[in-house]
């Protein structure tokens, strides 16, 4: 009895006696949520436009961090930092489709999922080489404060980090969408990643699509990177946080955009709520870890396809 | 019906293997200007593998192809569509998830002459390209009749209209040469006269080469000014309809005389 109470009242009772409390766990969850998508996100671009699941994408976060923070502790001016990372995984993305993908093309997916395995590994040993193995702090003046905001039923703590972070990833989560769906690039990206033989008669060259495509995905990694880095600092640990991203495409769908947004906050929303007023009382907490992907093995039995993915018609 | 024209496209002892399997052992046929030109053949004749090889999805390993006076020995697909070569596919090859008025559109690809990063923020240039790009898809949208549909989802719709749209598409690249692989397949009565219509239209008003491969006789006679009969990856014969019609060998082949 006391147990049943436990799950199915009292956390709601809470909820509704302390709607500040609720309120403070419910952006902390979005904040870090929307975070998640930017994730996502790279493995959507890449999966649509070659079908290719890039086990590398969750590296990619780490590697542009760690270029971006080394750059910056070298005396490099942020924005310069920033630019030249663009350019260093443009150049990543240029190497991966000349000796991976290219002479990969027309292999099995299990195949070119491995090659990504193998660009994961070398790119965290690389960037290790090069950059070093220590947790390295992210100062581009991100501003870190606590503010406190009066509403009507209580006071509400919130970091000002997160919600710059929020309003950044989403900018950059409109400005994609904008990018795919009006722009004659937009569309040629989509046309590949709906019908590749299509694709190539109406005379869309799939190789520089697939420089673009990992291109813009390293740009997001980025843009990833460097919001986790602000948070949690530049680390190796980095790269299991950007694995989160997994739930999240199964959620929401590994071939939709808006999927990719709307799981990203979902996950992050749910695993802060059920942490706080499920997991700390019932089970000692620590339940953020794995949180997700109970959710995400419950709907796979239930909807395989995610929220937004194209559905699986099988037609005979 | 036949206009002879001067040759657009010259087909020369093409062989093309995969592994051990011939699938074409030295074809050789030319296509006119503004003929129809109908590949036929048994089932596995290399009827598919000959437009492959025009269009380059398929490298030959032997022969050339000489297009508009220019000889090449191979091509990408994506300069083959540059050169004025569009086509359909057998089993439909669209865009599923967009519009039908953006498959369309998406035919003009090649004509945008604004640059990457124009197009990509949409500038001035972008924009006006955009415009009249839309004019010339919404013609042929019109001279297809789909303007009901142009804002379905093409996945949703039946497979008669998605072999239109897709034939849409090809003629939106305002192509030289038209390749249609089976556009009547699996069509209705009442689908295949439109889909006939069309072809002869596409002939005959805006002056296109066409080169179909078809299955159903009847359509291959009335459509077309010269055929071309593969069987076993081997040229049989090459004519009018009523040459092919009469040849011994082609009645063979139908009928399933036993090769020795």
């Amino acid at each position: 009895m006391e147990t049943l109470y436990l799950i199915f009242i009292d956390p709601f009772v809470q909820m509704v006696v302390e709607p500040a409390f609720l309120v403070e766990v419910l952006i902390g969850g979005l904040t870090s949520g929307i975070m998640y998508s930017l994730v996502a996100l790279g493995f959507v671009l890449i999966f649509k436009a070659s079908g290719i699941f890039n086990f590398a994408q969750g590296i990619f976060v780490l590697f542009a961090a760690l270029n971006f923070v080394g750059l910056m502790d070298l005396g490099v001016h942020p924005i310069l930092a920033f630019v030249i990372t663009i350019g260093i995984m443009t150049a990543l993305a240029f190497v991966v489709d000349r000796l991976v993908l290219r002479p990969l093309v027309n292999q099995d997916p299990i195949i070119l999922f491995m090659a990504t395995i193998g660009i994961a590994f070398f790119l965290e040993g690389f960037g290790e080489t090069l950059w070093g193995g220590d947790v390295r702090p992210v100062r581009v003046g991100i501003p870190d404060a606590a503010l406190f905001w009066e509403l009507g039923f209580g006071e509400v703590l919130v970091q000002s980090a997160d919600l710059f972070a929020g309003v950044i990833a989403a900018f950059l989560v409109t400005v994609l969408a904008l990018f795919f769906h009006f722009t004659p690039v937009g569309r040629a990206l989509r046309a590949v990643a709906d019908d590749h033989q299509a694709a190539l008669s109406v005379g869309i060259p799939l190789n520089n699509i697939w420089v673009i495509v990992w291109a813009v995905a390293g740009f997001v990694a980025l843009a990833a990177g460097i919001m986790w880095g602000a948070k949690l600092g530049v680390q190796f640990a980095l790269s299991t946080i950007a694995l989160k991203a997994l739930p999240v495409l199964i959620l929401g769908g590994f071939t939709s955009i808006p999927g990719a947004i709307i799981g990203g906050l979902i996950v992050g929303a749910g695993e802060k709520l059920f942490e706080n007023y499920w997991g700390v009382p019932l089970l000692g907490g620590a339940t953020e870890d794995w949180f997700a992907y109970i959710v995400a093995m419950i709907f796979l039995f239930f909807r395989p396809q995610g929220l937004f993915g194209e559905k699986i018609i099988e037609r005979v | 019906m036949s206009r002879p024209g001067d040759i657009l496209l010259s087909v020369k002892d093409i062989s093309l293997r995969f592994g051990g399997v011939r699938a074409l052992t030295d074809v050789s046929f030319d296509i006119h200007e503004g003929e129809i030109f109908a590949i036929i053949g048994p089932n596995g004749a290399g009827k598919s593998s000959m437009l492959n090889c025009i269009n380059g999805f398929y490298h030959p390993q032997d022969g050339t192809i000489t297009f508009k006076g220019e000889e090449r020995r191979q091509m990408r697909p994506h300069e083959a569509a540059a050169q004025g070569i569009s086509r359909t596919f057998q089993n439909i090859a669209l865009f599923k998830g967009m519009t039908t008025l953006e498959n369309v559109m998406t035919g003009r690809m090649l004509k945008m002459r604004a640059s990457f990063v124009e197009q990509a923020f949409y500038m001035l240039r972008g924009r006006q390209e955009e415009i009249a790009h839309r004019e010339k898809v919404e013609e042929v949208i019109d001279f297809l009749e789909i303007q009901s549909i142009r804002k379905t989802p093409v996945g949703r719709l039946p497979y008669g209209l998605q072999k239109r749209v897709e034939l849409a598409r090809a003629l939106a690249a305002e192509p030289q040469l038209l390749l249609l692989d089976e556009p009547m397949a699996g069509m209705n009565v009442e689908e295949k006269e439109d889909m006939c219509r069309f072809v002869l239209s596409t002939n005959h008003e805006l002056g296109t080469t066409i080169a179909l491969i078809e299955h159903d006789m009847g359509v291959v006679m009335d459509l077309s000014d010269r055929v071309v009969v593969l069987d076993y990856g081997k040229k049989l014969a090459e004519g009018t309809p009523d040459e092919v019609r009469g040849n011994q060998d082609v009645i063979d082949a139908y009928l399933g005389v036993s090769h020795d």
